[in-house]
Protein backbone atom coordinates (compact mmCIF):
# COMPACT_ATOMS: atom_id res chain seq x y z
CA UNK A 1 0.00 0.00 0.00
CA UNK A 2 1.20 3.63 -1.31
CA UNK A 3 0.70 6.88 1.21
CA UNK A 4 -2.48 7.67 -0.74
CA UNK A 5 -3.57 3.93 -0.02
CA UNK A 6 -2.87 4.80 3.59
CA UNK A 7 -4.53 8.16 3.09
CA UNK A 8 -7.89 7.07 1.65
CA UNK A 9 -8.25 4.03 4.67
CA UNK A 10 -7.57 6.07 7.02
CA UNK A 11 -9.95 8.76 5.94
CA UNK A 12 -12.77 6.55 5.49
CA UNK A 13 -12.37 4.38 8.75
CA UNK A 14 -12.38 7.72 11.24
CA UNK A 15 -14.98 9.39 8.71
CA UNK A 16 -17.44 7.16 9.00
CA UNK A 17 -16.70 6.06 12.93
CA UNK A 18 -16.93 9.37 13.50
CA UNK A 19 -20.16 10.97 11.59
CA UNK A 20 -22.18 7.62 13.38
CA UNK A 21 -20.81 9.25 17.06
CA UNK A 22 -21.95 12.54 15.81
CA UNK A 23 -24.90 11.16 14.73
CA UNK A 24 -25.50 9.40 18.18
CA UNK A 25 -25.09 11.94 20.88
CA UNK A 26 -27.63 12.14 23.65
CA UNK A 27 -28.43 8.47 24.13
CA UNK A 28 -29.52 8.69 27.61
CA UNK A 29 -31.89 5.54 28.12
CA UNK A 30 -31.75 1.96 26.91
CA UNK A 31 -34.46 2.94 24.87
CA UNK A 32 -32.19 5.44 23.30
CA UNK A 33 -29.14 3.40 23.31
CA UNK A 34 -30.53 -0.02 22.33
CA UNK A 35 -33.22 1.40 19.26
CA UNK A 36 -32.42 4.86 19.18
CA UNK A 37 -35.45 6.38 20.48
CA UNK A 38 -37.60 4.74 17.61
CA UNK A 39 -36.49 7.57 15.53
CA UNK A 40 -34.77 6.33 12.06
CA UNK A 41 -35.64 6.91 8.60
CA UNK A 42 -35.88 4.32 6.49
CA UNK A 43 -32.94 5.29 4.11
CA UNK A 44 -30.35 5.12 7.30
CA UNK A 45 -31.92 1.14 8.32
CA UNK A 46 -31.67 -0.02 4.66
CA UNK A 47 -27.99 0.78 4.56
CA UNK A 48 -27.19 0.05 8.01
CA UNK A 49 -29.34 -3.83 7.29
CA UNK A 50 -27.08 -4.17 4.08
CA UNK A 51 -24.03 -3.16 5.87
CA UNK A 52 -24.66 -5.42 8.67
CA UNK A 53 -24.87 -8.79 6.46
CA UNK A 54 -22.21 -8.01 3.96
CA UNK A 55 -18.83 -9.05 6.18
CA UNK A 56 -15.27 -8.68 4.54
CA UNK A 57 -14.88 -12.44 4.17
CA UNK A 58 -18.02 -12.39 2.31
CA UNK A 59 -16.53 -9.00 -0.07
CA UNK A 60 -13.69 -10.90 -0.20
CA UNK A 61 -14.52 -14.51 -0.83
CA UNK A 62 -17.64 -13.79 -3.30
CA UNK A 63 -14.89 -12.36 -6.07
CA UNK A 64 -12.68 -15.30 -5.87
CA UNK A 65 -16.14 -17.97 -5.64
CA UNK A 66 -16.82 -15.91 -9.39
CA UNK A 67 -13.48 -16.25 -10.93
CA UNK A 68 -13.51 -20.10 -9.35
CA UNK A 69 -16.77 -21.42 -9.75
CA UNK A 70 -18.85 -18.19 -11.71
CA UNK A 71 -21.75 -16.48 -10.77
CA UNK A 72 -23.96 -18.93 -9.92
CA UNK A 73 -23.91 -17.80 -5.78
CA UNK A 74 -26.28 -15.01 -6.78
CA UNK A 75 -28.83 -17.39 -7.03
CA UNK A 76 -28.77 -17.73 -3.40
CA UNK A 77 -30.08 -14.03 -3.22
CA UNK A 78 -33.24 -15.12 -5.14
CA UNK A 79 -35.60 -15.58 -2.05
CA UNK A 80 -34.53 -12.69 -0.18
CA UNK A 81 -37.22 -10.14 -1.87
CA UNK A 82 -39.45 -12.67 -1.34
CA UNK A 83 -38.37 -12.63 2.59
CA UNK A 84 -38.70 -8.83 2.33
CA UNK A 85 -42.37 -8.72 1.50
CA UNK A 86 -43.73 -11.71 3.87
CA UNK A 87 -41.64 -9.85 6.87
CA UNK A 88 -42.77 -6.53 6.01
CA UNK A 89 -46.15 -7.58 5.88
CA UNK A 90 -46.36 -10.00 8.92
CA UNK A 91 -43.31 -9.41 11.24
CA UNK A 92 -42.88 -5.89 11.56
CA UNK A 93 -46.33 -4.92 12.38
CA UNK A 94 -46.13 -7.52 14.94
CA UNK A 95 -42.64 -6.52 16.59
CA UNK A 96 -43.85 -2.56 16.38
CA UNK A 97 -47.26 -2.98 17.83
CA UNK A 98 -45.92 -4.99 20.72
CA UNK A 99 -42.87 -2.82 21.66
CA UNK A 100 -40.58 -5.33 22.68
CA UNK A 101 -36.32 -4.70 22.87
CA UNK A 102 -35.47 -8.50 21.48
CA UNK A 103 -37.09 -10.61 18.97
CA UNK A 104 -37.16 -13.26 21.65
CA UNK A 105 -39.10 -11.02 24.47
CA UNK A 106 -41.97 -11.38 22.04
CA UNK A 107 -41.81 -15.47 22.61
CA UNK A 108 -42.46 -14.79 26.38
CA UNK A 109 -45.47 -13.22 25.32
CA UNK A 110 -46.91 -15.41 23.27
CA UNK A 111 -45.53 -18.92 25.17
CA UNK A 112 -43.20 -18.38 28.50
CA UNK A 113 -40.52 -17.35 29.36
CA UNK A 114 -38.27 -20.74 28.84
CA UNK A 115 -38.90 -20.09 24.93
CA UNK A 116 -37.94 -16.82 25.33
CA UNK A 117 -34.33 -18.04 27.18
CA UNK A 118 -34.06 -21.29 24.95
CA UNK A 119 -34.00 -18.48 21.92
CA UNK A 120 -32.15 -15.66 23.11
CA UNK A 121 -29.52 -18.53 24.17
CA UNK A 122 -29.39 -20.15 20.74
CA UNK A 123 -29.02 -16.45 19.33
CA UNK A 124 -26.37 -15.82 21.77
CA UNK A 125 -24.11 -19.08 20.86
CA UNK A 126 -24.24 -19.53 17.49
CA UNK A 127 -23.45 -15.39 17.43
CA UNK A 128 -21.22 -15.62 19.85
CA UNK A 129 -19.39 -18.11 17.95
CA UNK A 130 -19.61 -16.34 14.85
CA UNK A 131 -18.65 -12.80 15.73
CA UNK A 132 -14.59 -13.56 16.80
CA UNK A 133 -14.55 -15.47 13.21
CA UNK A 134 -15.97 -12.32 11.51
CA UNK A 135 -13.18 -10.23 13.15
CA UNK A 136 -10.49 -13.08 12.21
CA UNK A 137 -10.71 -14.02 8.75
CA UNK A 138 -10.20 -10.95 7.11
CA UNK A 139 -7.40 -10.15 9.25
CA UNK A 140 -6.22 -13.50 7.96
CA UNK A 141 -6.11 -13.03 4.78
CA UNK A 142 -4.33 -9.55 4.91
CA UNK A 143 -2.07 -10.68 6.63
CA UNK A 144 -0.94 -12.99 4.71
CA UNK A 145 -1.29 -10.75 0.87
CA UNK A 146 -0.13 -7.99 2.52
CA UNK A 147 2.28 -8.73 5.77
CA UNK A 148 0.34 -6.79 8.22
CA UNK A 149 0.30 -8.58 11.10
CA UNK A 150 -2.58 -9.79 12.06
CA UNK A 151 -2.94 -9.17 15.87
CA UNK A 152 -3.06 -5.55 15.05
CA UNK A 153 -4.96 -5.75 12.02
CA UNK A 154 -7.92 -7.57 14.30
CA UNK A 155 -7.09 -4.83 17.43
CA UNK A 156 -7.64 -1.66 14.73
CA UNK A 157 -10.45 -2.85 13.70
CA UNK A 158 -12.00 -4.58 16.55
CA UNK A 159 -11.25 -1.77 18.76
CA UNK A 160 -12.77 0.89 16.37
CA UNK A 161 -15.63 -0.77 15.71
CA UNK A 162 -16.12 -1.25 19.99
CA UNK A 163 -15.70 2.36 20.76
CA UNK A 164 -18.22 3.65 18.36
CA UNK A 165 -20.69 0.65 19.55
CA UNK A 166 -20.24 1.44 23.38
CA UNK A 167 -20.35 5.06 23.08
CA UNK A 168 -23.28 5.83 21.00
CA UNK A 169 -25.32 2.60 21.33
CA UNK A 170 -27.40 1.18 17.93
CA UNK A 171 -27.81 4.62 16.74
CA UNK A 172 -23.98 5.03 16.35
CA UNK A 173 -23.91 1.75 14.92
CA UNK A 174 -26.56 2.86 12.27
CA UNK A 175 -25.17 5.94 11.16
CA UNK A 176 -21.70 4.53 11.02
CA UNK A 177 -23.06 1.38 9.19
CA UNK A 178 -24.62 3.79 6.55
CA UNK A 179 -21.57 5.51 5.72
CA UNK A 180 -19.69 2.21 5.74
CA UNK A 181 -22.14 0.89 3.05
CA UNK A 182 -21.64 3.87 1.20
CA UNK A 183 -17.89 3.03 0.99
CA UNK A 184 -18.44 -0.32 0.31
CA UNK A 185 -20.47 0.84 -2.72
CA UNK A 186 -17.59 2.90 -3.96
CA UNK A 187 -15.02 -0.08 -3.57
CA UNK A 188 -17.36 -2.61 -5.46
CA UNK A 189 -17.58 0.46 -8.29
CA UNK A 190 -14.06 1.31 -7.73
CA UNK A 191 -13.11 -2.66 -8.37
CA UNK A 192 -15.50 -3.32 -11.05
CA UNK A 193 -14.57 -0.57 -13.38
CA UNK A 194 -10.57 -1.30 -12.59
CA UNK A 195 -11.12 -4.66 -13.62
CA UNK A 196 -12.56 -3.52 -17.52
CA UNK A 197 -9.44 -0.75 -17.19
CA UNK A 198 -6.69 -3.11 -16.50
CA UNK A 199 -7.80 -5.37 -19.20
CA UNK A 200 -5.43 -5.42 -22.33
CA UNK A 201 -5.74 -3.27 -24.96
CA UNK A 202 -8.59 -4.77 -27.86
CA UNK A 203 -10.09 -6.24 -25.18
CA UNK A 204 -13.40 -5.20 -24.48
CA UNK A 205 -16.72 -5.73 -22.62
CA UNK A 206 -17.81 -7.71 -25.13
CA UNK A 207 -14.92 -9.84 -25.91
CA UNK A 208 -14.40 -10.34 -21.61
CA UNK A 209 -17.42 -11.79 -21.27
CA UNK A 210 -17.63 -13.91 -24.43
CA UNK A 211 -14.36 -15.36 -22.41
CA UNK A 212 -15.16 -15.86 -19.23
CA UNK A 213 -18.89 -17.25 -20.94
CA UNK A 214 -16.93 -19.64 -22.39
CA UNK A 215 -15.14 -20.58 -19.87
CA UNK A 216 -18.57 -20.90 -17.55
CA UNK A 217 -17.87 -17.85 -15.41
CA UNK A 218 -21.37 -16.39 -16.47
CA UNK A 219 -23.70 -18.93 -15.09
CA UNK A 220 -25.96 -16.67 -13.30
CA UNK A 221 -29.15 -18.62 -13.78
CA UNK A 222 -28.79 -22.41 -13.57
CA UNK A 223 -32.26 -24.37 -13.97
CA UNK A 224 -31.33 -27.92 -13.16
CA UNK A 225 -33.32 -28.91 -10.15
CA UNK A 226 -30.91 -30.45 -7.77
CA UNK A 227 -31.09 -31.35 -4.23
CA UNK A 228 -27.22 -31.84 -3.32
CA UNK A 229 -26.47 -28.39 -5.20
CA UNK A 230 -26.03 -25.45 -3.19
CA UNK A 231 -26.92 -23.52 -5.95
CA UNK A 232 -29.76 -23.19 -8.67
CA UNK A 233 -32.75 -21.22 -9.19
CA UNK A 234 -34.97 -23.55 -7.09
CA UNK A 235 -32.20 -23.63 -3.98
CA UNK A 236 -32.05 -19.67 -3.91
CA UNK A 237 -35.71 -19.37 -4.06
CA UNK A 238 -36.85 -21.51 -1.65
CA UNK A 239 -34.05 -22.38 0.74
CA UNK A 240 -32.58 -18.96 0.24
CA UNK A 241 -35.97 -17.40 1.23
CA UNK A 242 -36.25 -19.39 4.53
CA UNK A 243 -32.45 -18.07 5.14
CA UNK A 244 -33.52 -14.60 4.52
CA UNK A 245 -36.60 -15.54 6.59
CA UNK A 246 -34.58 -16.63 9.89
CA UNK A 247 -31.82 -13.99 9.41
CA UNK A 248 -33.96 -10.66 8.98
CA UNK A 249 -36.71 -12.06 11.34
CA UNK A 250 -35.02 -13.93 14.05
CA UNK A 251 -31.65 -13.07 14.22
CA UNK A 252 -31.41 -10.20 16.62
CA UNK A 253 -28.23 -8.28 15.00
CA UNK A 254 -30.98 -7.80 11.94
CA UNK A 255 -34.29 -7.12 13.83
CA UNK A 256 -32.88 -4.59 15.92
CA UNK A 257 -32.14 -2.42 12.74
CA UNK A 258 -36.07 -1.84 11.94
CA UNK A 259 -37.52 -1.80 15.31
CA UNK A 260 -35.49 1.46 15.39
CA UNK A 261 -37.41 3.11 12.92
CA UNK A 262 -39.75 5.96 13.43
CA UNK A 263 -42.50 4.18 12.21
CA UNK A 264 -43.75 0.97 10.56
CA UNK A 265 -43.82 2.28 7.17
CA UNK A 266 -40.40 3.22 7.54
CA UNK A 267 -39.50 0.02 8.61
CA UNK A 268 -41.21 -1.27 6.06
CA UNK A 269 -39.59 0.94 3.17
CA UNK A 270 -36.27 -0.26 4.57
CA UNK A 271 -36.66 -3.96 4.30
CA UNK A 272 -37.91 -3.48 1.44
CA UNK A 273 -35.29 -1.19 -0.37
CA UNK A 274 -32.77 -4.55 0.54
CA UNK A 275 -35.07 -6.45 -1.29
CA UNK A 276 -34.56 -4.23 -4.46
CA UNK A 277 -30.86 -3.72 -4.01
CA UNK A 278 -29.41 -6.66 -2.76
CA UNK A 279 -29.02 -8.55 -5.94
CA UNK A 280 -28.02 -6.42 -8.33
CA UNK A 281 -25.31 -5.53 -5.19
CA UNK A 282 -24.29 -9.24 -5.59
CA UNK A 283 -24.22 -9.69 -9.48
CA UNK A 284 -22.32 -6.94 -9.73
CA UNK A 285 -19.54 -8.32 -7.43
CA UNK A 286 -19.37 -11.41 -8.63
CA UNK A 287 -18.72 -9.88 -12.40
CA UNK A 288 -15.60 -8.22 -10.91
CA UNK A 289 -14.93 -11.80 -10.06
CA UNK A 290 -15.28 -12.91 -13.81
CA UNK A 291 -13.62 -9.92 -14.78
CA UNK A 292 -10.20 -10.75 -12.80
CA UNK A 293 -10.76 -14.37 -14.64
CA UNK A 294 -10.44 -13.28 -17.69
CA UNK A 295 -7.86 -10.33 -16.93
CA UNK A 296 -5.54 -13.83 -15.97
CA UNK A 297 -6.53 -15.15 -18.75
CA UNK A 298 -4.29 -12.63 -20.93
CA UNK A 299 -1.73 -11.90 -17.73
CA UNK A 300 -0.72 -15.15 -16.06
CA UNK A 301 -1.59 -15.46 -12.71
CA UNK A 302 0.46 -17.64 -9.85
CA UNK A 303 -0.29 -21.26 -9.87
CA UNK A 304 -1.50 -20.82 -6.53
CA UNK A 305 -3.00 -17.51 -4.77
CA UNK A 306 -2.16 -17.85 -1.17
CA UNK A 307 1.62 -17.25 -0.66
CA UNK A 308 2.29 -19.91 1.84
CA UNK A 309 0.65 -22.48 -0.11
CA UNK A 310 2.61 -21.34 -3.06
CA UNK A 311 6.69 -21.64 -0.89
CA UNK A 312 5.43 -25.11 0.52
CA UNK A 313 4.75 -26.23 -3.69
CA UNK A 314 7.66 -24.97 -4.58
CA UNK A 315 9.64 -27.19 -2.22
CA UNK A 316 8.04 -30.13 -3.60
CA UNK A 317 9.59 -32.44 -6.09
CA UNK A 318 7.09 -32.43 -8.84
CA UNK A 319 6.77 -28.75 -8.34
CA UNK A 320 9.35 -28.44 -11.75
CA UNK A 321 7.14 -30.78 -14.15
CA UNK A 322 3.81 -28.73 -12.20
CA UNK A 323 5.28 -25.40 -13.21
CA UNK A 324 6.29 -26.22 -16.84
CA UNK A 325 2.49 -27.76 -17.76
CA UNK A 326 1.15 -24.56 -16.20
CA UNK A 327 2.77 -22.08 -18.50
CA UNK A 328 2.42 -24.37 -21.40
CA UNK A 329 -1.63 -24.15 -20.54
CA UNK A 330 -1.43 -20.56 -19.75
CA UNK A 331 0.04 -20.48 -23.11
CA UNK A 332 -2.55 -22.18 -24.90
CA UNK A 333 -5.10 -20.41 -23.19
CA UNK A 334 -4.23 -17.07 -23.55
CA UNK A 335 -3.31 -17.86 -27.49
CA UNK A 336 -6.96 -19.20 -27.90
CA UNK A 337 -8.44 -15.91 -25.89
CA UNK A 338 -6.30 -13.63 -28.31
CA UNK A 339 -7.77 -15.58 -31.07
CA UNK A 340 -11.01 -15.79 -29.77
CA UNK A 341 -11.15 -19.64 -30.66
CA UNK A 342 -13.72 -20.28 -28.06
CA UNK A 343 -13.42 -24.55 -28.58
CA UNK A 344 -9.28 -24.45 -27.59
CA UNK A 345 -9.94 -22.13 -25.21
CA UNK A 346 -12.39 -24.21 -23.60
CA UNK A 347 -9.73 -27.05 -24.21
CA UNK A 348 -7.02 -25.25 -22.18
CA UNK A 349 -9.10 -23.99 -19.94
CA UNK A 350 -9.60 -27.57 -18.45
CA UNK A 351 -5.63 -28.03 -19.13
CA UNK A 352 -4.97 -24.91 -16.55
CA UNK A 353 -7.81 -26.48 -14.00
CA UNK A 354 -6.37 -29.71 -13.86
CA UNK A 355 -2.48 -28.61 -13.25
CA UNK A 356 -4.17 -25.98 -11.19
CA UNK A 357 -6.18 -28.44 -9.18
CA UNK A 358 -2.99 -31.04 -8.96
CA UNK A 359 -1.16 -28.01 -7.96
CA UNK A 360 -3.23 -26.88 -4.77
CA UNK A 361 -3.64 -30.77 -3.60
CA UNK A 362 0.36 -30.89 -3.86
CA UNK A 363 0.62 -27.38 -1.51
CA UNK A 364 -1.95 -29.20 0.42
CA UNK A 365 0.14 -32.50 1.07
CA UNK A 366 3.21 -30.12 1.61
CA UNK A 367 1.60 -28.06 4.54
CA UNK A 368 0.14 -31.29 6.18
CA UNK A 369 -3.47 -30.19 4.99
CA UNK A 370 -6.22 -31.65 2.89
CA UNK A 371 -6.25 -29.38 -0.69
CA UNK A 372 -6.11 -25.88 -0.64
CA UNK A 373 -8.91 -23.98 -1.16
CA UNK A 374 -7.26 -20.04 -2.35
CA UNK A 375 -10.42 -18.86 -3.09
CA UNK A 376 -10.16 -16.33 -0.86
CA UNK A 377 -6.77 -15.14 -1.82
CA UNK A 378 -7.58 -13.98 -5.46
CA UNK A 379 -9.32 -10.62 -5.85
CA UNK A 380 -6.80 -9.53 -2.77
CA UNK A 381 -4.00 -10.60 -4.88
CA UNK A 382 -5.38 -8.67 -7.63
CA UNK A 383 -5.55 -5.89 -5.41
CA UNK A 384 -2.29 -5.64 -4.31
CA UNK A 385 -0.88 -6.47 -7.53
CA UNK A 386 -2.67 -4.50 -10.43
CA UNK A 387 -4.85 -2.08 -9.24
CA UNK A 388 -3.27 1.79 -9.08
CA UNK A 389 -2.58 3.74 -6.00
CA UNK A 390 -5.96 5.37 -4.47
CA UNK A 391 -8.25 3.00 -5.40
CA UNK A 392 -6.17 -0.34 -3.46
CA UNK A 393 -6.89 2.04 -0.54
CA UNK A 394 -10.47 2.95 -0.93
CA UNK A 395 -10.69 -1.12 -1.83
CA UNK A 396 -9.17 -1.64 1.24
CA UNK A 397 -11.92 0.71 2.71
CA UNK A 398 -14.42 -1.72 1.55
CA UNK A 399 -13.66 -4.50 3.12
CA UNK A 400 -12.42 -3.18 6.54
CA UNK A 401 -15.74 -1.50 6.83
CA UNK A 402 -17.36 -4.19 5.49
CA UNK A 403 -15.77 -6.24 8.42
CA UNK A 404 -16.54 -3.40 11.07
CA UNK A 405 -20.34 -2.87 10.48
CA UNK A 406 -20.70 -6.54 10.87
CA UNK A 407 -19.11 -6.79 14.03
CA UNK A 408 -20.24 -3.45 15.62
CA UNK A 409 -23.75 -4.74 14.79
CA UNK A 410 -23.35 -8.10 16.03
CA UNK A 411 -21.96 -6.96 19.25
CA UNK A 412 -24.45 -4.54 19.84
CA UNK A 413 -27.42 -7.00 19.34
CA UNK A 414 -25.40 -9.71 21.31
CA UNK A 415 -25.17 -7.20 24.41
CA UNK A 416 -28.81 -6.38 23.89
CA UNK A 417 -29.88 -9.91 24.03
CA UNK A 418 -27.90 -10.52 27.22
CA UNK A 419 -29.60 -7.39 29.22
CA UNK A 420 -32.70 -7.74 27.86
CA UNK A 421 -33.48 -11.33 27.97
CA UNK A 422 -31.48 -12.62 30.26
CA UNK A 423 -30.04 -9.84 32.99
CA UNK A 424 -33.32 -7.70 32.91
CA UNK A 425 -35.21 -11.02 33.11
CA UNK A 426 -33.81 -13.67 35.09
CA UNK A 427 -30.90 -11.46 37.33
CA UNK A 428 -32.48 -8.27 38.36
CA UNK A 429 -35.54 -7.28 37.23
CA UNK A 430 -36.39 -4.10 39.11
CA UNK A 431 -33.70 -1.44 38.62
CA UNK A 432 -33.43 2.27 37.61
CA UNK A 433 -33.39 2.88 33.79
CA UNK A 434 -29.77 4.01 34.02
CA UNK A 435 -28.93 1.05 35.75
CA UNK A 436 -29.58 -0.91 32.85
CA UNK A 437 -28.08 2.08 30.23
CA UNK A 438 -24.98 1.31 32.35
CA UNK A 439 -24.94 -2.55 31.66
CA UNK A 440 -25.94 -2.33 28.43
CA UNK A 441 -22.65 -0.19 27.99
CA UNK A 442 -20.72 -3.00 29.91
CA UNK A 443 -22.29 -5.81 27.98
CA UNK A 444 -21.66 -4.10 24.92
CA UNK A 445 -17.24 -4.01 26.28
CA UNK A 446 -17.61 -7.19 27.52
CA UNK A 447 -18.51 -8.82 23.74
CA UNK A 448 -16.74 -6.70 22.23
CA UNK A 449 -13.77 -7.95 24.00
CA UNK A 450 -14.78 -11.27 23.73
CA UNK A 451 -14.91 -10.64 20.32
CA UNK A 452 -11.48 -9.63 19.91
CA UNK A 453 -10.08 -12.26 22.10
CA UNK A 454 -12.08 -14.86 20.38
CA UNK A 455 -10.48 -13.44 16.96
CA UNK A 456 -7.11 -13.73 17.78
CA UNK A 457 -7.52 -17.06 19.10
CA UNK A 458 -9.54 -18.51 16.09
CA UNK A 459 -6.36 -17.63 14.05
CA UNK A 460 -5.10 -20.63 15.12
CA UNK A 461 -7.67 -22.81 14.04
CA UNK A 462 -7.79 -23.23 10.48
CA UNK A 463 -10.48 -24.72 9.09
CA UNK A 464 -12.32 -24.85 12.29
CA UNK A 465 -13.00 -21.53 10.78
CA UNK A 466 -15.27 -22.33 8.28
CA UNK A 467 -17.34 -24.69 10.37
CA UNK A 468 -18.11 -22.13 12.81
CA UNK A 469 -19.26 -20.31 10.70
CA UNK A 470 -21.65 -23.15 9.50
CA UNK A 471 -22.08 -24.32 12.48
CA UNK A 472 -24.25 -21.07 13.25
CA UNK A 473 -26.55 -20.97 10.53
CA UNK A 474 -27.43 -24.41 11.89
CA UNK A 475 -29.81 -23.16 14.41
CA UNK A 476 -31.78 -20.55 11.93
CA UNK A 477 -34.18 -22.48 10.64
CA UNK A 478 -35.12 -23.67 14.03
CA UNK A 479 -36.13 -19.84 15.03
CA UNK A 480 -37.59 -18.96 12.57
CA UNK A 481 -39.94 -22.14 13.08
CA UNK A 482 -41.21 -20.98 16.28
CA UNK A 483 -41.59 -17.19 15.61
CA UNK A 484 -44.13 -18.70 12.59
CA UNK A 485 -45.83 -21.09 15.53
CA UNK A 486 -46.17 -17.80 17.26
CA UNK A 487 -47.41 -15.51 14.47
CA UNK A 488 -49.84 -18.15 12.77
CA UNK A 489 -51.01 -21.03 15.19
CA UNK A 490 -52.66 -19.02 18.00
CA UNK A 491 -53.49 -22.56 19.54
CA UNK A 492 -49.82 -23.92 20.51
CA UNK A 493 -48.81 -22.95 23.83
CA UNK A 494 -45.40 -22.69 25.70
CA UNK A 495 -44.70 -26.15 26.20
CA UNK A 496 -45.68 -27.49 22.70
CA UNK A 497 -43.74 -24.57 21.06
CA UNK A 498 -40.77 -24.63 24.00
CA UNK A 499 -41.00 -29.24 22.66
CA UNK A 500 -40.57 -27.94 19.00
CA UNK A 501 -37.63 -26.51 19.06
CA UNK A 502 -35.91 -29.04 20.51
CA UNK A 503 -36.84 -31.72 17.87
CA UNK A 504 -36.20 -29.08 15.57
CA UNK A 505 -32.59 -28.89 16.44
CA UNK A 506 -32.14 -32.30 16.81
CA UNK A 507 -33.84 -33.19 13.31
CA UNK A 508 -31.54 -30.14 11.23
CA UNK A 509 -28.47 -31.54 13.59
CA UNK A 510 -29.48 -35.16 11.91
CA UNK A 511 -29.99 -34.35 8.59
CA UNK A 512 -26.30 -31.94 8.56
CA UNK A 513 -24.25 -35.24 10.29
CA UNK A 514 -26.26 -37.98 7.82
CA UNK A 515 -26.95 -36.92 4.48
CA UNK A 516 -25.26 -34.32 1.75
CA UNK A 517 -28.19 -32.21 1.39
CA UNK A 518 -27.14 -28.74 -0.16
CA UNK A 519 -26.78 -26.17 3.35
CA UNK A 520 -29.73 -24.10 2.06
CA UNK A 521 -32.36 -26.67 2.49
CA UNK A 522 -31.40 -26.83 6.32
CA UNK A 523 -33.30 -23.99 6.79
CA UNK A 524 -36.36 -25.12 5.57
CA UNK A 525 -35.93 -28.46 7.29
CA UNK A 526 -35.57 -26.93 10.84
CA UNK A 527 -38.55 -24.44 10.06
CA UNK A 528 -41.16 -27.42 8.75
CA UNK A 529 -40.30 -29.99 11.70
CA UNK A 530 -40.82 -27.08 14.38
CA UNK A 531 -43.76 -26.19 12.51
CA UNK A 532 -45.52 -29.36 12.05
CA UNK A 533 -44.41 -31.11 15.71
CA UNK A 534 -45.53 -27.58 17.80
CA UNK A 535 -48.74 -28.06 16.05
CA UNK A 536 -48.56 -31.71 16.63
CA UNK A 537 -48.22 -31.83 19.85
CA UNK A 538 -50.55 -29.03 20.57
CA UNK A 539 -53.12 -31.38 19.29
CA UNK A 540 -51.58 -34.35 21.64
CA UNK A 541 -51.71 -32.29 24.75
CA UNK A 542 -54.19 -29.52 24.26
CA UNK A 543 -53.61 -26.36 27.13
CA UNK A 544 -56.66 -24.33 28.36
CA UNK A 545 -56.42 -20.95 27.16
CA UNK A 546 -55.48 -18.47 29.82
CA UNK A 547 -55.65 -14.87 29.76
CA UNK A 548 -52.52 -13.23 28.33
CA UNK B 1 -55.25 6.63 11.56
CA UNK B 2 -53.94 2.96 13.28
CA UNK B 3 -49.93 2.93 12.79
CA UNK B 4 -50.62 -0.59 11.13
CA UNK B 5 -52.71 0.61 8.49
CA UNK B 6 -49.96 3.48 7.82
CA UNK B 7 -50.08 3.94 4.16
CA UNK B 8 -46.38 3.72 1.82
CA UNK B 9 -45.27 6.94 0.68
CA UNK B 10 -45.55 6.12 -2.64
CA UNK B 11 -48.02 3.39 -4.69
CA UNK B 12 -51.18 3.69 -2.72
CA UNK B 13 -51.12 0.89 -0.82
CA UNK B 14 -48.72 -1.77 0.38
CA UNK B 15 -49.94 -4.91 -1.57
CA UNK B 16 -48.39 -2.97 -4.86
CA UNK B 17 -45.26 -2.38 -3.84
CA UNK B 18 -45.14 -6.21 -2.70
CA UNK B 19 -46.43 -6.79 -5.95
CA UNK B 20 -44.26 -4.36 -7.64
CA UNK B 21 -41.20 -6.14 -5.59
CA UNK B 22 -42.09 -9.26 -7.14
CA UNK B 23 -42.71 -8.45 -10.57
CA UNK B 24 -38.90 -6.63 -10.23
CA UNK B 25 -37.36 -10.10 -8.94
CA UNK B 26 -39.01 -12.03 -12.19
CA UNK B 27 -37.67 -9.36 -14.34
CA UNK B 28 -34.40 -9.87 -12.91
CA UNK B 29 -34.13 -13.35 -12.90
CA UNK B 30 -35.61 -13.23 -16.35
CA UNK B 31 -32.48 -10.64 -17.17
CA UNK B 32 -29.72 -13.01 -15.81
CA UNK B 33 -31.39 -15.87 -17.54
CA UNK B 34 -30.77 -14.35 -20.35
CA UNK B 35 -27.45 -12.84 -20.05
CA UNK B 36 -26.16 -16.63 -19.06
CA UNK B 37 -27.64 -17.77 -22.09
CA UNK B 38 -26.68 -14.86 -24.63
CA UNK B 39 -22.84 -15.44 -23.03
CA UNK B 40 -22.58 -19.14 -22.33
CA UNK B 41 -21.48 -20.17 -25.62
Amino acid sequence: MRPLDWAVLAASLAGAAAYGVSRSRGSRTTSQYLLAGKTMPWYAMALSIMATQASAITFISTTGQSYADGMRFVQMYFGLPLAMILISAFIVPRFHASGVFTAYEYLERRFDARTRALAGIIFLLSRGLAVGVALSAPAVVLTVLLGWPSQWTTLAMGVIAVAYTVSGGIAAVTWTEFVQMLVMTAGIVAALVTALWVLPSGVGLNDALTIAGAAGKLNAVVWRFDLNDQYNVWSGLIGGMFLALAYFGCDQSQVQRYLTGRSIAQSRLGLLFNGVAKIPMQFFILLTGALVFVFYVYSQPPLVFQPQAMQALESQPGYAQLRAEYDAAFTSRRQAALRMDLEAFRSAQQDVDRVRSRALSLAGEAMGQGRINDTNYVFLWFVVHHIPAGVVGLIMAAIFAAAMSTISAEINSLATVSMVDIYRRFVRREAPDRHYLAASRWLTVFWGAYAIVTALYAQNLGSLVEAVNRLGSLFYGTLLGVFVLAFFFPRVRGGAAFLSMLLGEAAVFAVWHFTGLAFLWLNAIGCLVVVFSGVAFSLLRPTPRTAA
Amino acid sequence: MNPLDERPPFWGSWGRIYAGLVLYLAGLIALFAWFTRSWNR
